[in-house]
């Protein structure tokens, strides 16, 4: 089995994900083609060679809806002969796509592969697709509560306070305050523009650089109502019955932004790229999925991480850089708590509490993230990993080249 | 006037308006959804349709009652689930076949319609019903382990939308007249028979062209909000949490409900139907539905008329005495004066009295059903009082003072002779042996225990002990009392904690023990309510409080010279009270710790019991112990005759301490264990943990002969 190399990661900033956004006129398909489009205009790619574009989108209705993918690609003026494939792993979606893609390179199926992810929050709301959890016979079967709950639960369970989730959100908008003032992302943002060119957005706009402990300490549980007056809460006792009660810790501070935002990741074998002349930034170097109890859903990242680890032969301290999305602050500290991790490693440059956490697009976003800090800081080996709803994870380790 | 009839249905056609009537008469005087009811209207609809000049239909009954639902001797026996749907697919073909008939079909509703009774007018295109208070109307079938399977759960959110349809069904409560009009249940009402049938007949007139069914319209649009959309998805998000919260999965005819009616509603009429239909089979012939039936339908109502039991004509009590103004003795004063009964409530602490008349105000107030007139009316039959001398005449008096012999003695000399000539004595001890009770009594003939429950407007049940010198005409006269009262009368014979506080004792001493032991705490009241139990065990006792628990233990020793002082559970008890200060709820520290509507255990519980971890632990491990305790001591009951008969098991264990209702009772816990698996299971559990679970003879010898308490 050959390799597949990441040649090079771009991506959208993210916009505010209502009406008040910068991104909240830009239709999906335009988003995700703006990133398209610089791929191939930086990297003086000849899309004739690009066998496919894989994109990851979560909810897939309204102008979603369809194979989003496809008509990006046409929307971008990809040539006829580039396909679209979309898919749905929820939040791991945009990382999917480049394993997908990976694994298509690795094994010879294809040789040039455009991977990554779209999510205009703004423009189709979350859960709007419907599906299966809101089946009530699959509540009975299987049980399922609403994420936020599911990160309460988690504190619980790993002994993670209130004190600690504020703390870490605060660093997530310091880092990424500072990361943006640095230029950072200078490398793989790319601006959005309208169809006259007008600027409409060219930085993360969701950071809050006046962020304070004070600020945060004073925010409500968000998921107190539904956990306790709605009774969600104890829907978690089927797998938990010793969790008396919950203590809902998670606000809209400590939780993932809504955002809208789209990224793309130019993935092949080393041979395509010598025959386009393209110099490769990284390799991956392992990648791993994995699937536990849907009800906390939210620990994926562990057994995911340790699947890719064995991948690539590595422990976790051979890996310099991490990027754990931030979907609620409990779940990148359940992750370091877990490996007994440096926080300095992790997540370097913020987070999604920060920037916002563009479903289908956050893990082509993320390994555009850690790249950008690996090169940056002359590191080797990064990894990134998200938890992913129902119960499922998702890994990917990349090594510079 | 043309007429006909038919074995359910007596058929008229008024040539002269067009209508034909089809009058539910069936066989006796109850009308019922059954084969020969599928058949009747099914011929009825033929019949209606051969007139000419058929202008319209009026469904109604020549019967008290409209319908009153599903034959439940018809339902028990369907096991097999191909011909559980042959019947009711073919149910819903007659209904499908009236609701399409091609003429408007009003249904005058002159009585109460409850289940599959129901469901026909939902088949109907327009309902009246009569005016008054008597008239139930809805959908009970949950209670009984099942759902609506005549297109109830499809039929009723395309009328009044998902959410009242959802809140209906899944509680399974019955609403009188008024109510459902104001649900949308019906659409009209009216104040006589007549009315009710005028009403049907002047709409049929009004709607010619109203022939179909909203949703067998071209165009139809759903109730908002609109099946699959996000308010519709949000509400069955709700419903599914509320529901666990409340049932922890015991009870899956309510789940069934709800996934019926969410899987159904986004499809084609007929094809919605089939989903009903299977989910409803899946339920009716189940173990669960089979208890639920027995316990809840044919116990229940043979408790109710007190089958088997002495009777009197009247209990003949126009004046009672209630001695003892705690919660136990106004709720008694309230509800008895609510019967129009004349009440003296007497205390001897002014407070307590005045204490007592509050409470009796509050409720009458909560009666919001009642105008001042008649509120007043109730509180002015109770005469609150400090002296005895009040109390002379009484023809019964129910003494509900501190739980001690000597002062019960004291109370019954003093008293008893101010009694009216051939007056009754009871006492409403829980658990003190009425015979030594009826030791102070001149006639001991006329004493009886009468023990209700707390809180006595809401408790159900009566346990009724019969002493050994009570006479057969003071139990039916307290029989007939408890059914003025409209509770479930069980009459036990004596012995001490009679059979209610001696099972419900083992309940919670052996949650104690578990505490005790090792066991986490948290998972103990988790595990009592996965097995269906009502109220966790801790919580309980910090309600009924610690001290109360141990005195009750201490009494219990008087009485059955069975000491358990070096129990660890009773150890942790005095630990609990004497050192920690831990009283229970009313000190807002007991097992749990109180902070406004919060309630959370005691972190301290696990210090306390230091290092102490069971061998095996875990929900099933302890719900096991929890139900296991319990129905052995439901078994020695009977073996001992405390208990006359298995209804009285069932009825009293799951109207009385709340016993899991989706068992339908002890003793059908033990069925669908298996009783040689409930043997098993005492014998390896006394090995481990002592005498306490030995199994009763009863049940091993069931077991030796493959026997079991129910049929199958």
């Amino acid at each position: 089995m050959g390799d597949a190399y990441i040649y090079d990661a771009v991506r959208t900033p993210r916009g505010k994900g209502r009406s008040s956004g910068s991104l909240y006129t830009v239709r999906p398909v335009e988003l995700l083609a703006t990133a398209l489009r610089a791929l191939r205009d930086r990297n003086g790619l000849d899309t004739t060679q690009v066998d496919d574009v894989v994109a990851g989108c979560v909810t897939q209705t309204a102008d979603q809806g369809g194979c989003i993918a496809r008509y990006a690609a046409l929307t971008a003026g990809y040539d006829l002969d580039c396909a679209g494939l979309t898919l749905n792993r929820f939040c791991g979606s945009g990382l999917e796509a480049i394993n997908h893609a990976g694994a298509m390179v690795a094994s010879g199926y294809a040789d040039l592969i455009v991977a990554g992810g779209v999510e205009s929050m703004s423009r189709v709301k979350m859960g709007s697709d419907g599906g299966a959890v809101w089946d009530p016979a699959v509540q009975w079967q299987i049980g399922s509560v609403p994420q936020g709950v599911s990160a309460d639960l988690l504190a619980m369970l790993f002994g993670i306070t209130r004190e600690q989730v504020d703390a870490f959100a605060l660093r997530s908008q310091q880092r990424a305050t500072a990361a943006r003032e640095a230029g950072h992302f200078a490398r793989s943002i790319v601006p959005v523009r309208d169809d006259n060119g007008h600027l409409l957005l060219d930085h993360d706009e969701l950071i809050r650089p006046d962020t304070t402990a004070e600020g945060l300490a004073a925010l409500k549980p968000a998921f107190e109502m539904l956990g306790k007056t709605f009774g969600m809460d104890e829907l978690t006792r089927r797998e938990y019955p010793q969790v008396e009660s919950i203590d809902h810790i998670h606000h809209a501070g400590n939780s993932s932004g809504i955002v809208d935002g789209a990224a793309a990741v130019l993935v092949g074998s080393r041979e395509k790229g010598r025959e386009l002349g393209l110099t490769p930034r990284a390799r991956i170097r392992g990648v791993g999925i994995s699937g536990e109890e849907p009800m906390l859903m939210l620990t994926g990242p562990i057994p995911s991480t340790r699947k890719a680890l064995k991948k690539a032969s590595m422990s976790i301290s051979d890996v310099d850089l991490i990027e754990v999305n931030e979907a609620f602050a409990a779940v990148p500290l359940a992750f370091m708590q877990e490996y007994d991790l440096d926080p300095e490693r992790v997540n370097v440059d913020g987070g999604a509490i920060a920037m916002g956490h563009p479903l289908g697009a956050t893990g082509a976003v993320l390994l555009s993230t850690v790249l950008g800090a690996l090169e940056r800081r002359d590191l080797t080996t990064g990894l990134v990993t998200l938890c992913i709803g129902g119960g499922m994870g998702i890994a990917t380790i990349i090594e510079r080249v | 006037m043309i007429t006909d009839k038919n074995d359910a249905f007596e058929l008229s056609f008024d040539p002269e308006t067009g209508i034909a009537t089809l009058a539910l008469a069936m066989a006796g005087r109850v009308n019922k959804v059954d084969e020969i009811f599928a058949r009747g209207l099914d011929a009825g609809v033929d019949w209606a349709k051969a007139r000419a000049g058929l202008k319209g239909v009026i469904l109604t009954s020549a019967h008290k009652n409209f319908c009153v639902g599903a034959d439940i001797d018809g339902l028990v026996p369907l096991r097999d689930a191909e011909r559980t749907l042959t019947w009711v697919a073919g149910l819903n073909r007659v209904f499908r076949k009236l609701e399409t008939m091609g003429v408007p079909v009003a249904c005058a509703l002159v009585g109460s319609a409850l289940g599959g009774g129901y469901e026909v007018a939902l088949a109907c295109h327009h309902r009246v019903a009569l005016d008054s208070p008597k008239v139930q109307i809805g959908l009970p079938e949950v209670s009984l382990g099942v759902i609506p399977g005549a297109g109830g759960t499809q039929r009723l959110p395309r009328l009044v939308g998902i959410q009242k349809a959802l809140e209906h069904i899944t509680m399974g409560q019955p609403v009188r007249a008024a109510k459902a009009y104001k649900l949308g249940l019906v659409e009209a009402l009216a104040p006589t028979r007549e009315a009710v049938v005028a009403a049907a007949r002047q709409w049929i007139l009004d709607h010619p062209r109203k022939t179909r069914q909203a949703w067998d319209e071209k165009g139809y649009v759903f109730p908002a909000p609109a099946p699959d959309s996000e308010d519709a998805r949000n509400i069955f998000m709700a419903a599914t949490a509320m529901i666990f919260k409340k049932t922890v999965g015991t009870m899956p005819q309510v789940e069934a409900v709800v996934s019926a009616m969410q899987e159904g509603i986004g499809l084609t009429f007929d094809r919605a139907l089939e989903v009903e239909n299977r989910h409803f089979v899946r339920c009716a012939i189940s173990d669960q539905s089979k208890d639920m039936i027995r316990t809840f339908w044919y116990f229940r109502n043979a408790a109710m008329k007190a089958d088997g039991l002495p009777s009197a004509e009247t209990h003949g009590f126009k004046k009672v005495g209630i001695l003892g103004a705690g919660m136990m003795g106004a709720g008694l004063a309230f509800i008895c004066a609510q019967r129009g009964l004349e009440v003296v409530l007497k205390d001897i602490v002014a407070a307590q009295l005045e204490a007592g008349e509050a409470h009796c105000v509050a409720e009458a107030n909560g009666k919001k059903h009642l105008d001042a007139g008649a509120r007043q009316a109730i509180l002015d039959r109770i005469t609150y009082s400090l002296d005895v001398a009040d109390l002379a005449g009484c023809d019964l008096v129910i003494e509900a003072v501190l739980e001690s012999d000597t002062v019960k003695h004291a109370v019954t000399r003093e008293i008893e002779p101010l009694l009216a000539a051939g007056g009754v004595w009871a006492s409403n001890t829980s658990a003190i042996p009425i015979t030594h009770l009826a030791t102070a009594a001149a006639h001991p003939d006329r004493f009886i225990g009468l023990h209700f429950f707390s809180p006595v407007e809401k408790m159900p049940l009566l346990e009724i002990i019969r002493g050994e010198l009570t006479s057969d005409l003071t139990i039916g006269r307290a029989v007939r009392f408890a059914q003025d009262l409209g509770k479930i009368p069980v009459l036990v014979n004596d012995g001490y904690g009679f059979f209610t506080s001696r099972v419900f004792a083992t309940y919670l001493m052996e949650a104690v023990q578990m505490v005790a032991e090792g066991h986490d705490p948290v998972l103990i009241e988790w595990a009592a309510r996965r097995a269906g139990m009502v109220v966790p065990p801790l919580k309980v006792y910090d309600e009924v409080t610690l001290r109360l628990g141990l005195k009750a233990v201490e009494q219990a020793e008087r009485y059955t010279g069975v000491s358990h002082a070096d129990a660890p559970a009773i150890k942790l008890l005095h630990e609990l009270v004497d050192e920690h200060g831990r009283i229970g709820k009313i000190a807002k520290a007991g097992f749990y710790d109180y902070a406004g509507k919060e309630r959370r255990l005691w972190p301290g519980l696990g210090a306390l019991v230091g290092d102490a971890r069971p061998a095996h632990t875990g929900v099933d491990v302890i719900a096991d112990r929890l139900m296991l305790i319990q129905v052995a001591e439901v078994a020695r009951c009977l073996e001992e005759g405390i208990l006359r008969e298995k209804r009285d098991a069932e009825i009293a264990s799951i109207f009385g301490i709340g016993f899991a209702p989706s068992s339908g009772g002890p003793l059908a816990w033990i069925d669908r264990r298996g009783v040689a698996r409930v043997v098993e299971q005492l014998t390896a559990l006394a090995a481990e943990h002592g005498p306490r679970f030995t199994p009763p003879r009863v049940l091993v010898d069931m077991a030796a002969r493959g026997e079991r308490f129910f049929a199958a």
